[in-house]
């Protein structure tokens, strides 16, 4: 009996160990990947080649670029609050990399708790607060700048992300990703609910700082925001929280909008992967097209637009499926 | 509470070596300092040592985005005071030249504008490949691609080539098509739009007494274009209109720029059709100068960023005293005017429509 209870304890945590590696090993080739398919494609819209030299289509370029970040020396302001800044970008990329933990990958693979949705979503928005410690903790008017910003972007685009997931969840009726997914085997969620998915997909851009809502490390305003101080190895941490988040990002949107890990012939796992890579590679086109919106325009469209168009959705989605 | 920021020398959007020291209440600025100076050269002091056509490269690097507009304006102040009369032909070949390097200089405005207003360098890569486009027409008549030095007193040094206007005639085609693609690209994206609408006004009677000219100038609703109203060369014998917006706005110098691509176009083509046969060729460049007839001369011309002006005062194989009217310099001093009120993003919008060069600036 004791011994019984131990294997299938052990059991459970040699699982939870494979897991754990598969998982990470899914986010550091997607991180790596598009890393160097962003670079390709915005490239490929301005005429121009993008990385070629290092190594074949310059696939090694990323690898070479952290291994120059990582071997610089990190310089720290003086001005710094020294604590949180060097704490606060370390800390992100963990809170980041655990929401991608708390996803599942297919039916098997990855966590399914019953309310995982609702978890994922009160974690990320800690993820602007960690920005706004980062930014104001620098000392540099630009980053402080950049903190502000941080602030009342997440006031302005929160509030109708979470009420598009609401949609979502109140169709289900449950708060479990994998019960979510397998409901969209005949039909994913954007044909159901066209209205929420805009809302989800606009609110997750400016979640995932990407143009036009990047106003936080806006260029060519704040030149780079709350990264203006930040010292090289933190950059490069800085660097895998962006495309992480982007991995977050693309996931949440193909879980719960198109579908998932639901599509013919292919595992369940690839299908996913490939969904993520096709919203990354939107949201990319995305961003070599538009012009960055204003902080106090931003704010507008989501009290006037976003917001009054998700209960819309909400509205509609209670009327016609769930009533 | 106020914040005063200090944006640049360093700046990815200060356009070279400009410096502001910007006072923010929250988000609204309340006071922009300009500091110029980082790129003086002193170029009006160095052609005073110089014989005349000496000076003509150095005229050219004031203002790199259009070389070709500042040698035609010394060259023109030196032929008023030697008193030559520029050759019928070399007055068109001059004017193709001229309208050419408008629309690379406006285009090359259009990429870095995106890249103000946050949309990082795609537009600005399309631009800079229609303007090397350009550059390279330039290239076949002149040999070079940034600084031609190719006008000389009374015509230019390199006539066209001789397949020249099948060249520009493609060329001009392509830049009509790339105009209206980009026209749509921009002005049907709402936060464009937003970004640029009613956005760092600039009333008509502000311009005036602030002595803005050019395109910022015609943006603000003054009908005033030196080309048509001191008119020189032979655009009083082509068909030209000056572009005129009325609003004032970001959006209405973007549109004057715009339009002003289109006129150049026009012009090309009708000069191209009317191009009289004959000698182009000025005078070859001598170090001993020719007699001078007049002793003080001005003389103005529409460059692309406005209006420039060279008073001169000649002596016999240098200029005594060379004094240039530049219109980013100008340009600038109404930026004070234009961002006090506006939001700090809006700065860099309004930055970049202004077109400064800041070597035009600082000299």
């Amino acid at each position: 009996m004791l011994i019984g209870n131990a294997l299938i304890l052990s059991n459970g945590i040699a699982r939870l160990i494979i897991e754990v590696i598969v998982i990470f090993i899914f986010i550091v080739f997607f991180d790596y990947m598009f890393g160097w398919l962003e670079r390709k494609t915005i490239a490929k819209a301005q005429f121009r080649h993008g990385p070629t030299y290092v190594g074949k289509f310059g696939l090694f370029q990323n690898l070479a670029d952290i291994i120059k970040l990582l071997a610089k020396e990190n310089v720290m302001p003086s001005t710094a609050d020294r604590l949180v800044f060097s704490a606060a970008p370390p800390l992100l990329l963990a809170l980041i990399i655990f929401l991608v933990y708390m996803l599942p990958f297919s039916n098997t693979l990855g966590i399914s708790i019953s309310l995982g949705l609702l978890a994922v979503f009160v974690l990320l928005s800690f993820a602007p607060l960690m920005l706004f410690l980062i930014g104001a903790s620098s000392g540099n008017k630009f980053s402080a700048i950049s903190a502000q910003r941080s602030v009342i972007m997440s006031l302005s685009y929160e509030i109708p992300l979470l009420l598009a997931v609401a949609g979502v969840a109140l169709y289900a009726g449950s708060f479990n990703i994998t019960n979510i997914v397998n409901l969209q085997a005949h039909m994913p969620f954007i044909v159901l609910m066209p209205i929420g998915f805009f809302v989800f997909f606009v609110a997750m851009l400016a979640e995932l700082e990407r143009p036009p809502f990047d106003l936080r490390e806006a260029d060519s305003e704040l030149i780079a925001g709350w990264l203006v101080d930040v010292g090289s190895p933190y950059y490069a941490i800085a660097l895998f929280v962006d495309y992480t988040r982007m991995f977050l990002g693309s996931l949440l949107i193909s879980l719960l909008f198109l579908s998932g890990w639901i599509g013919p012939y292919l595992p369940q796992v690839i299908w996913l992967l490939i969904k993520a890579f096709i919203v990354a590679i939107v949201i990319v086109v995305i961003r070599a097209t538009t012009v960055r919106m204003r902080i106090d325009r931003l704010m507008r469209f989501g009290w006037f637009w976003l917001l009054p168009l998700s209960i819309f959705n909400i509205i509609l989605t209670f009327l016609l499926f769930v009533r | 509470m106020l914040t005063k920021i200090n944006v640049g020398p360093i700046h990815p959007s200060t356009h070279g070596v400009l410096r502001l020291v910007v006072t923010l209440d929250g988000d609204t600025i309340v006071n922009v300092e300009p500091h110029i100076g980082f790129l003086h050269r002193g170029v009006e002091k160095l052609a005073e040592n110089r014989m005349y056509m000496q000076n003509e490269s150095y005229m050219e690097k004031i203002d790199y985005a259009a070389p070709m507009a500042y040698s035609d304006l010394y060259v023109a102040a030196l032929e008023e005071a030697m008193g030559i009369q520029t050759k019928e032909r070399a007055k068109y070949v001059r004017l193709i030249l001229l309208e050419f390097q408008r629309i690379a200089s406006h285009l090359l405005w259009l990429g870095t504008f995106c890249n103000d207003l946050g949309q990082m360098f795609t537009m600005f890569m399309w631009t800079m490949k229609d303007r090397d486009l350009i550059l390279n027409l330039l290239q076949d008549v002149t040999g070079s691609r940034m600084f031609y030095v190719n006008m000389r007193l009374g015509g230019v040094s390199i006539d066209l080539p001789p397949n020249f206007e099948e060249h520009a005639k493609k060329l001009l085609d392509y830049l009509e098509k790339r105009l209206k693609e980009y026209e749509v690209y921009l002005e049907k994206n709402p936060i464009f739009i937003e970004r640029t609408k009613n956005v760092g006004t600039l009333k008509r009677n502000d311009a005036i007494e602030l002595g803005v000219t050019g395109p910022v100038l015609r943006a603000s609703g003054v009908n005033f274009d030196v080309r048509r109203d001191y008119s020189y060369y032979v655009y009083d014998k082509l068909h030209f209109i000056p572009q005129v917006q009325t609003r004032g706005d970001v959006f209405a110098r973007y549109r004057v720029r715009m339009l002003e691509m289109r006129e150049s176009i026009k012009l090309i083509r009708d000069a191209l059709k009317s191009m009289p046969e004959g000698d182009a060729l000025g005078m070859p460049v001598k170090l001993i100068s020719p007699p001078v007839k007049e002793s003080e001369v001005k003389v103005r011309r529409e460059l692309p960023r406005g209006e420039g002006m060279i008073f001169m005062v000649a002596d016999k194989q240098r200029p005594y005293r060379l004094s240039i009217r530049a219109p980013a310099f100008i340009n600038l001093s109404s930026l004070r005017q234009i961002a006090i009120g506006e939001r700090y993003a809006d700065l860099f919008a309004i930055l970049g429509s202004l077109d400064l060069v800041m070597a035009d600036v600082d000299r």
